[in-house]
């Protein structure tokens, strides 16, 4: 069941256009989140769909129902929605059983119920031993619990998280990412989650809809974003990235000093022409002795000409022969290479994203 | 438009803004049409302007208006900068004193400053120049308050807190870096202030000047009591005079215009001043600040800080006490000479004064906490922009500021005393023209508190369910607390003590303190006025040290204009 | 004088024995009652000081217990624009007028301000004040000063005074000359206005050479004697005399061109909100008890019945002019304009 449509969704400001024409269908329970660099419309868009900010084209509709248009907007207190904002938001002046009731109180609910269902979220969060703190008592990751409690208590129709972790150190951040991703699946609401770190959003997310200036670029499930980018700002956004432009001629694409015949790709009906791939560092494996020449993968000379050990894995720039291309290959710890030495790489022309 | 979809708020806003623009925009536009009117047919004439400007007397009058506020802005600076210096970049000893005694020259008001000084530099029968008639034998004293240079001391004593107030905020954001620059170069103490700091402060010590000629032109109070013996008139007793039996209102605002047109000019000079990027190096937490030193010279600062504030505050506050209780306050001091009759006259005999006591607080508080409400829903609407055009409503809600007191009180009687809305005569017509003399105390403070205020704290509150008014109520007016009670004192002390508004829109019925003091100088009977003026003071600092508990003893330190 | 001193506790017990059987006037109980049932009684004077106001209005309401009398004292200028400004507005606030601008009454008759009342104390009233009267009764003379030469004698020998106004115009007293303004002061405009009659506008002219100390109520002069701030004035006798009492060095010259004498008419509006209790406080103005109080105060008397202190004279002993009604309510808004010119303010 569809929850929530954005239908060509606009919003200027004067001269500045942040979000342009942003489509995008989200069902009941799924999990979407926005992901792109700061700037690029990402927490407009959250704002409309909250009702803070209107659109200055197109419409957003839940249930099948406008509730924003250019001309008139559903107020944010009757949309049933949540939202957790990117400073948190608790009220200082309110503890934090006082904080996680608001919501409830404004919905009229009897005193007792309100009570149990405070105490009861509370413990979902592990907050409820500090519930007569004030916030000012609270820390970051505390406050952050606070924040989620109260945006979940009131049930809503749907969550709204505008870059919830990212005033939270390393650990912290990872640790609640799961923790967000939990409660999405307690409760099965229906989640918006922005941000601008590729991790969260691969861990947390159904699907993901990456946006540059104003636009969607992509949006897809992790592993289809990460393994079949579709523009080249997807593929440099979403993980490290080779890219390699070649041109089709002869049955064959030629790269630089090296070819690589078109049926061999995934998709071969669509390479004509100027074509551009997204190779992945882990996509490409490195030998000191020519593999044994395969269907499904290509050999190609090379030199190492960089190499950076990081403990969890090597990271080389691999030059292959004759050419001005800097390859970067990520390799198992144990895959050592000296500087200048002859290496065979071997890749798989099926995981080159063809990227536009 | 669906009703679903309408913010219900809205209505509420509409509402305050009409309140705005009735107190603010009513009076203002009557004034203007009033200056056009003939008296008598209410056709469209020039004859007016004709008339306040076609005798010389009263373009001497406007003259000497100008020249006196230039003469208390150049006084008070010198008076107010060094001051600041002093205490804000050096170490010289007893700054809690001099504060102290800043602080004391607020809570006189300017009039009462007037009264003392008479008894001070009365020409034959002052305190000073008796002292000095005794020490040297001369025949008599030199100093001659009944005087244009008496005139401009006196103003200069109660508007160099201005010039104090805007250099020290300034010199306390510049860091001793700049000036360790300058003296690694070479450069002593002296050429080091002159050359670097004064110069970084420069728009805040103009700011100062502009707002001290503007307050020196608008007077009233002193000039009246100073200048009419002196036989000099200025535009505001001129004013006055105007309103003598029968009050000829449509010249009134003719003449008044002029007074207008300048303070807008200056109002918008000095803003342009301010922002100018020159100041960029004092906006931010400035960096780390030492004092400087000043061995011998620290004890010659002290010694004119002190000397500044006691012919503001100590001298004044002196003889005050000392005619408040004598019997002839002549007859100087003496255990002969003390009686507690003239309070008891005041407070007992004269059953005026306890009404006008009344009045004062009563009409003081009620404009406070107006003025307060409508500055703080005006300041939300405009920082949330609920409506277009919301900066214009941040002007209009400042634009008082710029209206001389004595011109918004003809504004409001021009507005208020005939149909279809007459509320002269009553109590209301005083309260609004305090609250809208002082709306803009309140608005920059509501707005300094509301720019402090995290706007995602009231989106928590709507999107879980809550409209506007809710988030008001029960987040954001609980956390503006504090601040808020600053305000509110803020606009309370200045409406208590308020004369220029208050001498033309009061009757018997609605007398205040400050204009029974006023009423009273026309006998001459300094006891009496002293008395009066001591209860003033008492009240004031009364709602001072109030401010101090409910708001932090920097309440009054934020700098409300600019 | 030591001997007033002594004399004076005395007189004033005889005259109050005297006045203790003050008969009352014909009615008075039933006025009285009225009086009692009414708002407090608010009265705009420009008649004397502030302190004599608070002892006549004191005096009152110990006389009629259970009546309120409220005062508010002010110039006459300032009394006349307070009441035109309620008048005009629709307010009823006062409800007795006591001005001392005698053309202030004319015009309050003609604009239909004031109620006729003809008192039942009338009898009481000096007889050469009765002329003061309104034939129509809208107004009666309750008060009555002289406008004098006065000095300070501390630094002005007896001998030295002046004894007629125009001595004043003498350069001998060049800035320590001291005068009211007709602006705000019925007693000073009927003064100029007087001057103006006897010696012209160049009396002023001339007066202006001598660089005057310029107030506004004629009792400025005598806070201006007692500072020392002048040495002579164009000054009240009752103010000065009072004033003189409480131990200043100030002293009274009756002009040998004669002292100005003010007789000052009290009128009872019509929209008066306590109109009982201001006919009370008309018939109370004009009886024994209340000048006697005036009395000791140094205000002259205009009851028949009650006696000047000693060291006083009493006004039949004076030589006195004045100018007359239609001189005073078209001469006062001349001068002013004049005055302006000449003086600058």
């Amino acid at each position: 069941m569809t929850k929530l449509v954005l239908k060509n969704v606009t919003c200027r400001f004067g001269a500045v256009t942040a979000v342009d024409d942003f489509s995008l269908a989200m069902e009941q329970g799924e999990f979407v989140s926005l992901l792109g660099p700061s700037g690029c419309g990402k927490t407009t868009t959250l704002r409309m769909l909250a009702g803070l900010l209107h659109p200055t084209a197109g419409t957003i509709e839940m249930d099948g129902e406008v509730i924003s248009s250019p001309t008139s907007s559903l107020p944010p207190e009757k949309r049933n929605m949540s939202m957790i904002f990117q400073s948190y938001a608790i009220w200082p002046n309110m503890t934090v059983a006082q904080n996680v009731a608001f919501g409830l109180e404004v919905r009229r609910l009897p005193r007792p119920e309100i009570r149990a269902k405070v105490d009861q979220i509370l413990e979902v969060v592990q907050m409820a031993y500090l519930r007569d703190r004030y916030p000012a008592e609270l820390s970051g990751g505390q406050q952050q619990r606070v924040a989620l409690a109260r945006a979940i208590v009131v049930q809503p129709a749907v969550l709204l998280l505008d870059e919830p972790l990212s005033n939270l150190d390393a650990n912290l951040r990872e640790e609640m990412r799961y923790e967000i991703r939990r409660l999405h699946d307690e409760f099965h609401i229906t989640t918006v989650y922005v941000t601008h770190d590729q991790a969260e959003a691969m861990v947390t997310s159904d699907r993901i809809a990456v946006m540059h200036q104003g636009r969607i670029e992509q949006v897809d499930g992790p592993r289809v974003l990460y393994a079949r980018p579709r523009t080249r700002f997807v593929a440099g956004f979403i993980g490290r990235t080779n890219f390699l432009d070649g041109e089709v001629r002869g049955g064959e694409v030629v790269f630089d000093r090296f070819a690589i015949k078109v049926d061999r790709f995934a998709e071969p009906a669509a390479l004509r022409g100027r074509v551009s791939f997204s190779l992945r560092p882990q996509s490409i494996h490195l030998h000191r002795h020519p593999p044994s020449a395969s269907d499904s993968t290509c050999i190609i000379p090379g030199e190492i000409v960089q190499r950076a050990y990081l403990g969890e894995h090597w990271d080389y720039a691999v030059r292959p022969k004759e050419s001005a291309l800097a390859l970067r290959v990520t390799a198992r710890p144990h895959e050592v290479f000296e500087m200048n030495e002859h290496v065979w790489l071997e890749l798989d022309p099926r995981q080159m994203a063809h990227i536009r | 438009m669906r009703w679903r979809h309408l913010d219900k708020s809205l209505f509420v806003w509409v509402l305050l803004i009409g309140v705005l623009l009735v107190l603010v925009v009513n009076p203002l536009a009557r004034l203007l049409w009033a200056s056009f009117e003939h008296g008598a047919t209410g056709a469209f004439t020039l004859e007016n302007y004709a008339a306040a400007y076609g005798r010389w007397r009263y373009l001497e009058a406007l003259w000497n208006s100008l020249v006196l506020g230039l003469a208390v802005a150049v006084l008070g600076t010198v008076f107010g900068v060094p001051m600041a210096w002093a205490v804000s970049r050096t170490d010289m000893p007893a700054k809690g004193l001099v504060w102290a005694a800043i602080l004391g020259t607020f809570i006189v008001p300017s009039y009462l400053g007037a009264v003392a000084w008479i008894l001070l530099a009365g020409p034959n029968a002052g305190w000073l120049n008796r002292l000095y008639v005794w020490l040297t034998g001369a025949a008599s004293g030199p100093l001659n308050i009944y005087s244009m240079a008496g005139l401009v001391l006196v103003i200069a004593c109660y508007s160099f807190p201005y010039a104090f107030v805007f250099t020290r905020s300034a010199l306390d954001l510049i860091s001793s870096e700049m000036e360790d620059a300058a003296s690694t170069l070479g450069a002593g103490t002296l050429r080091t202030m002159l050359r670097v700091t004064l110069p970084l402060t420069l728009p805040a010590i103009l700011g100062a000047f502009i707002v001290e000629f503007l307050e020196a032109i608008a007077l009233f109070g002193a000039p009246a009591l100073i200048a009419l013996p002196a036989r000099f008139q200025v535009m505001t007793t001129m004013l006055w005079q105007f309103f003598e039996f029968p009050p000829k209102v449509q010249v009134a605002a003719a003449y008044s215009m002029p007074l207008l047109g300048i303070t807008v000019l200056l109002f918008w000079l000095q803003r342009r001043i301010i922002a100018r990027k020159g100041y960029v190096a004092l906006t931010g937490k400035g960096g780390e600040r030492r004092l400087i030193r000043l061995g011998g010279w620290r004890w010659v600062m002290l010694g004119y800080c002190l000397f500044v504030t006691s012919l503001s505050f100590f001298l004044p506050m002196l003889v005050v006490l000392q005619a408040a209780f004598a019997k002839a306050w002549g007859r100087g001091f003496g255990l002969d000479n003390i009686t507690l009759e003239n309070l008891r006259f005041v407070l007992i005999d004269q059953p005026i004064t306890r009404a006008a006591t009344l009045h004062t607080f009563v009409y003081g508080g009620t404009a406070a906490a107006i003025a307060l409400g409508l500055g703080l829903s005006i300041a939300y609407i405009v920082h949330r922009r609920l409506v277009p055009l919301g900066g214009a409503l941040a002007y209009i809600a400042m634009a008082p500021f710029v209206i001389p007191g004595i011109v918004l009180a003809i504004g409001f009687y021009a507005a208020y005393t005939t149909p279809p809305l007459v509320l002269y005569g009553g109590a209301w017509i005083l309260i609004l023209a305090f609250t809208t003399r002082f709306l803009p105390i309140a608005y920059a403070n509501s707005d300094a508190a509301i720019r402090s205020l995290n706007p995602e704290l009231e989106d928590a509150v709507r999107i879980l369910g809550g409209g506007r008014l809710l988030a008001m109520r029960r987040v954001v007016g609980p956390l503006l607390k504090r601040g808020l009670a600053g305000a509110f004192i803020l606009v309370f002390i200045p409406a208590t003590r308020e004369l220029s508004s208050a001498i033309f829109l009061y009757t018997t019925g609605t007398q205040v303190l400050s204009v029974l003091l006023f009423d009273k100088s026309d006998e001459g009977n300094f006891e009496i006025l002293s008395s009066i003026g001591l209860i003033l003071v008492v009240i004031t600092v009364a709602l001072v040290l109030a401010g101090f508990r409910l708001a932090g003893r920097d309440f009054m330190l934020k700098r409300t204009a600019s | 004088m030591p001997i007033a001193r002594v004399l004076l506790p005395v007189a004033v017990t005889v005259l109050l024995a005297f006045g203790a059987h003050a008969h009352a006037f014909e009615g008075e109980p039933a006025l009285y009652e009225a009086a009692k049932k009414e708002k407090a009684l608010t009265w705009y004077t420009a008649h004397y000081n502030s302190e004599t106001a608070a002892a006549v209005c004191n005096g009152f309401q110990k006389k009629y217990p259970g009546v309120k009398c409220n005062y508010i004292r002010t110039t006459a200028q300032v009394a006349y624009q307070r009441l035109s400004q309620d008048q005009k507005a629709g307010i009823a606030q006062a409800s007795v007028i006591s001005s001392t601008d005698v053309g202030h009454y004319g015009r309050m008759k003609q604009d239909g301000w004031l109620q006729p009342y003809r008192p039942k104390n009338l009898s009481e009233l000096i007889d050469a004040f009765k002329s003061f009267n309104d034939p129509d009764g809208l107004y009666v003379a309750t008060a009555a000063g002289l406008v004098l030469i006065t000095y300070n004698t501390s630094v002005v020998s007896p001998a030295d005074a002046p004894k007629n106004w125009t001595d004043l115009l003498d350069p001998k007293w060049k800035g320590r000359v001291s005068i009211g303004h007709p602006g705000f002061s019925g007693y000073v405009g009927t003064w100029v206005v007087q001057m103006r009659k006897s010696y012209g506008w160049d009396f002023f002219k001339k007066l202006e050479l001598n660089k005057p100390r310029i107030g506004r109520s004629i009792n400025d002069t005598v806070t201006m004697l007692n500072a020392k701030e002048s040495w002579v004035a164009a000054g009240p006798s009752a103010t000065t005399l009072e004033s003189k009492d409480k131990g200043n060095p100030v002293a009274v010259v009756y002009p040998t061109d004669g002292a100005i004498l003010m007789v000052s008419p009290t009128g009872i509006l019509k929209n008066a909100p306590a109109p009982n209790a201001a006919k009370l406080f008309v018939e109370y103005l004009l009886s024994k008890d209340c000048n006697e109080i005036m009395v000791k105060m140094r205000q002259d008397s205009v009851n028949k019945h009650v006696k000047p202190l000693p060291g006083a004279k009493s006004l039949a002993e004076v030589k006195t002019i004045r100018p007359t009604y239609d001189e005073v309510e078209k001469g006062i808004p001349e001068v002013k304009e004049l005055f302006r010119d000449t003086f600058g303010i």
